[in-house]
C-alpha cells in the first residue's frame, strides 16, 4: 500500500500519520459500482501503463477508449482524472484491466484499428486526428501530407494535433514540420523523441536529411520517390538513392510519387 | 478537498444520482478505504468494509430527496457510514468470536490478520510499521479519531460529527489518542515529536 500518490489535504508539520493514508486495490471503485448496479456505459475506467515516453493513463469506455494521458508532465492519476472529467464529462475510475487491444497496440505501435471516441472533438479536428491515426507506425509525416489527408488547412493541423485526446494511441509524435523539424504539439519534445526512439525511427539520420534540407528519397532503379521514413525508401541501398528537396524537383527528374506514403506531389 | 469541489459533488447528486455516485466513488473512495485500513489494520476487512460502506451509502442516496442531497456534506457523511459500519463490525465480531477477523484486546498480537500484510510490510519503513501497530493497539474509541484528524486531515467539526459528539469531546479524543501513541512509542519518540494536538 503506497501513498506517495496523492494524500489527502494536510497541514505541515505532521509527517507521521499523515504518511499512512493508502491506496485502496486497484479495482476497488469498479467492484462497489458493479455491485451498487451503476451501468458500465455511464463511466469510464483507467489503467495506467509503461510506454517509452513513461506512464500513459488510458481511459475506456465499454466500447472505445475516451482519453489517454503521459505523465511526464507531473500528471498524477488524481489530476488526470480531473483532466478527463472536464474534457469529456464522464468519470473515470481506476481498474486493473485496460481495455482489450491496448496493450498490444502501445507494444506494436499500430493502433490504428483501436476504437477511439473522437466525438467530443469537432469534424476538422477529427477528420485531422483520424488521418494521423494512418501514419504506419516508425515513420513520420509532414504537417502538409496531414493537411492534404484531412481536406483541413495546415494552419488547423497543429492547432488539432494539440488538442489530441489520446496521447501516444493517435500518433501525433509521428508528425513534423514541412521543413522535417519534430512538431510536438501535444507533448513535450523528450517525450516525442523517446517515443520516435522506441519505434525504431533513426532521429540522427532524420536530422541529418534535414540538415541537408532533404524531405524526399528517390530510387534511381524504380525512378519513385517516398518519404525518407517509408518503407520503400528504407530499403533503398546507398548508392541507389537520390535526394530531393522538393516534389517539382523530384517530377521534374521525371521520378513519380510513391503510391504507399502518397508523399505530396508537386 | 476544498469547499467548491464539494459544492460541485453535492450539486452532480441531486441531479443526477448514478453520476453523482460515481463521482462521490472517484473522489472518496480513497479516503473511506484509508480510515478502515487504519482502523482495522487489515486490507481484506478494508475492502470488505468498504464496499459495504458504499453500498449503504447508494442505498440512503435513493432515499434522500434532491435537497437533502445537495446539502450533503461528503466527506463526513461516507465517514459517518464507515465510522458505524466499522463499529458494527467490531459488535459483530465480538458477539461470535470465531468468526472475528478482528481480535478483541489483548490477543492482538496473536492474529497474524492484524499486521499488515507482505506488500506492505516490504514497502514500508521501519517507523512507519511501528506506528501502524501502535495505531492498532490504541483502544477503539480513541483510534477513530486519530485516525480521522491526523492520517485523514479532517477537521475538529468534521471528526466531532462524525463521531457523534462536541467539538471538544473530539478534540479530546484526538489528544488522547495522541498522548496513547507516544506512550507506544516511547523509545522513538522522535517519529511523532512535531505531531501536537
Amino acid at each position: 500500500m503506497r501513498s506517495d500518490r496523492e494524500a489527502p489535504p494536510r497541514e505541515p508539520g505532521r509527517p507521521g500519520l499523515a504518511g499512512l493514508a493508502a491506496e485502496p486495490p486497484a479495482d476497488f471503485a469498479v467492484r462497489v459500482l458493479r455491485r451498487v448496479g451503476i451501468p458500465r456505459e455511464t463511466y469510464d475506467t483507467y489503467v495506467r501503463l509503461d510506454t517509452a515516453a513513461g506512464g500513459l493513463y488510458v481511459a475506456a469506455s465499454p466500447d472505445a477508449v475516451t482519453g489517454a494521458a503521459l505523465d511526464t508532465g507531473g500528471l498524477t492519476a488524481a489530476g488526470f482524472e480531473e483532466l478527463h472529467r472536464s474534457r469529456t464529462h464522464r468519470s473515470a475510475v481506476r481498474s486493473a484491466r485496460p481495455f482489450p487491444g491496448v496493450t498490444t497496440a502501445l507494444r506494436t505501435g499500430r493502433a490504428r484499428r483501436l476504437p477511439v471516441d473522437l466525438s467530443p472533438l469537432g469534424p476538422a479536428d477529427r477528420a485531422v486526428l483520424e488521418a494521423v491515426r494512418a501514419i504506419p507506425a516508425g515513420q513520420l509525416r509532414p504537417v502538409g501530407w496531414i493537411a492534404r489527408e484531412a481536406a483541413a488547412a495546415p494552419e488547423a493541423v497543429v492547432g488539432g494535433l494539440a488538442r489530441n485526446p489520446a496521447a501516444v494511441l493517435i500518433p501525433c509524435h509521428r508528425v513534423t514540420y514541412d521543413n522535417g523539424t519534430p512538431c510536438d504539439a501535444g507533448h513535450l519534445p523528450e517525450a516525442g523523441d523517446a517515443l520516435r526512439a522506441a519505434e525504431g525511427i533513426d532521429l540522427q539520420r532524420a536530422a541529418e536529411l534535414r540538415r541537408r534540407g532533404v524531405l524526399f528519397l528517390g530510387s534511381d532503379t524504380t525512378r519513385i520517390y517516398c518519404h525518407p521514413t517509408c518503407a520503400h525508401a528504407r530499403r533503398i541501398t546507398a548508392p541507389h538513392q537520390v535526394p530531393f528537396r522538393t516534389a517539382r524537383e523530384a517530377g521534374q527528374a521525371g521520378y513519380r510519387a510513391c503510391k504507399s506514403c502518397r508523399p505530396v506531389s508537386a | 478537498m476544498d469547499e467548491k469541489a464539494e459544492r460541485q459533488l453535492t450539486g452532480l447528486l441531486a441531479a443526477d444520482l448514478d453520476d453523482g455516485f460515481t463521482e462521490l466513488v472517484r473522489v472518496h473512495g480513497r479516503a473511506v478505504y484509508t480510515f478502515l485500513l487504519r482502523v482495522s489494520g487489515s486490507p481484506t476487512e478494508a475492502d470488505d468494509l468498504g464496499q459495504d460502506v458504499f453500498l449503504r451509502a447508494y442505498t440512503a442516496l435513493q432515499e434522500y430527496g434532491s435537497e437533502r442531497r445537495r446539502q450533503l456534506r461528503p466527506r463526513a457523511w461516507l465517514l459517518t457510514i464507515a465510522a458505524n459500519v466499522w463499529r458494527n463490525h467490531l459488535r459483530t465480531c465480538s458477539r461470535r468470536p470465531a468468526l472475528a477477523g478482528v481480535p478483541v484486546d489483548d490477543h492482538a498480537d496473536a492474529w497474524t490478520d492484524r499486521s499488515p500484510g507482505p506488500e506492505e510490510l516490504a514497502a514500508l519503513a521501519e517507523d512507519r510499521r511501528r506506528l501502524v501497530s501502535a495505531l492498532l493497539e490504541l483502544p477503539e474509541h480513541h483510534r477513530t479519531p486519530v485516525v480521522l484528524r491526523h492520517v485523514l486531515g479532517l477537521s475538529y467539526p468534521e471528526v466531532a460529527e462524525v463521531q457523534r459528539c462536541a467539538v471538544g469531546t473530539a478534540k479530546a479524543q484526538v489528544s488522547r489518542g495522541l498522548k496513547g501513541l507516544r506512550r507506544l512509542l516511547e523509545p522513538e519518540t522522535a517519529v511523532l515529536e512535531e505531531v501536537t494536538t
